[in-house]
């Protein structure tokens, strides 16, 4: 057993799709005034539960101990970004919406986070167990 | 991957431009009385035009669209044109810059345009700051992983 576990590993991939989330948000702020631009959004959090098996389907795949599990694989979850059909289109064409970009910023930096906290409790765990429980 | 260099250049590009956008507003309310410019005539009042560029480097991965810095886009003044609206015309026959019937070309600038251009200039400029400080936290923050 390796001492990166999968909720390492799932924590990880939060923290990269996190900060690319948050460039997102940002060329979407940036952009809050430039004609013609549709802001922009990226989903991965249902990518992400499929990649762990959260909800069990892909275990009847796996019947004995020395097959090769399917899920697990959170470093090669891949994004989806595509244009954010919920915009309202002003005069000059441009969906992006200021608050809820600015909304979004701020709850995607929470989760980071709160995404990095529970890294640093595994590693302080960790770090407790190397060093002899002193 | 996209990275935390990557939303710091977005945001600073959103500034960027913003100040640009400020720069041309306070030229307009500076020149609200000119009459004479090197191109003749009276001030034209200015506009920045804003463009989405795409922040990606990689060619192959731009090419294939698969390249997810495809669908990030700074932001970049590309022109900076000039009002096409007509001079506002006033008689003062005393006036050096009068024509033969003795009326003066003053610049069409509407100074309640140019404040509202200016205060929605400075907060898209802080909606870019907090932005690029929200940035900096998170990737400060990463650098205190297992301390």
């Amino acid at each position: 057993m390796s001492i990166f576990d999968k909720t390492t590993n799932a924590l990880q991939t939060t923290l990269g799709m996190r900060q690319m989330k948050h460039t997102v948000t940002s060329a979407n702020i940036a952009n809050a005034e430039t004609p013609g631009y549709h802001a922009q959004k990226m989903d991965f959090e249902d990518a992400l539960a499929r990649s762990l098996d959260l909800d069990g389907l892909r275990k009847q795949s796996v019947t004995n101990d020395a097959h090769i599990t399917v899920g697990g694989h959170s470093a090669r979850v891949r994004p989806d970004i595509y244009e954010n059909p919920e915009g309202e289109v002003s005069n000059d064409g441009n969906t992006v919406d200021l608050e809820k970009e600015m909304s979004n910023l701020s709850e995607n930096a929470i989760m980071y986070k709160a995404a990095l906290n529970l890294i640093n409790k595994k590693m302080a765990a960790l770090k407790y167990a190397a060093s002899d429980g002193r | 991957m996209a990275d935390f260099l990557s939303g710091l250049r977005i945001s600073s590009s959103g500034m960027t431009a913003q100040r640009q956008r400020l720069n041309a507003i306070s030229s307009n309310i500076a020149n609200i009385n000119t009459t004479k410019t090197p191109e003749g005539g009276a001030y034209r009042r200015k506009d920045v035009v804003f463009e989405a560029m795409p922040d990606a480097r990689n060619f192959g991965e731009v090419l294939t669209g698969t390249d997810p810095r495809a669908k990030m886009n700074r932001v970049q003044v590309t022109d900076i044109v000039s009002d096409t609206r007509a001079p506002l015309v006033k008689y003062e026959p005393g006036h050096p810059d009068a024509n033969p019937d003795g009326y003066v070309a003053y610049p069409n600038i509407n100074l309640m345009e140019e404040m509202t251009n200016m205060i929605q200039a400075s907060r898209s400029y802080e909606a870019n700051v907090s932005a690029m400080q929200a940035s900096k936290d998170m990737a400060l923050s990463a650098l205190e992983i297992g301390r």
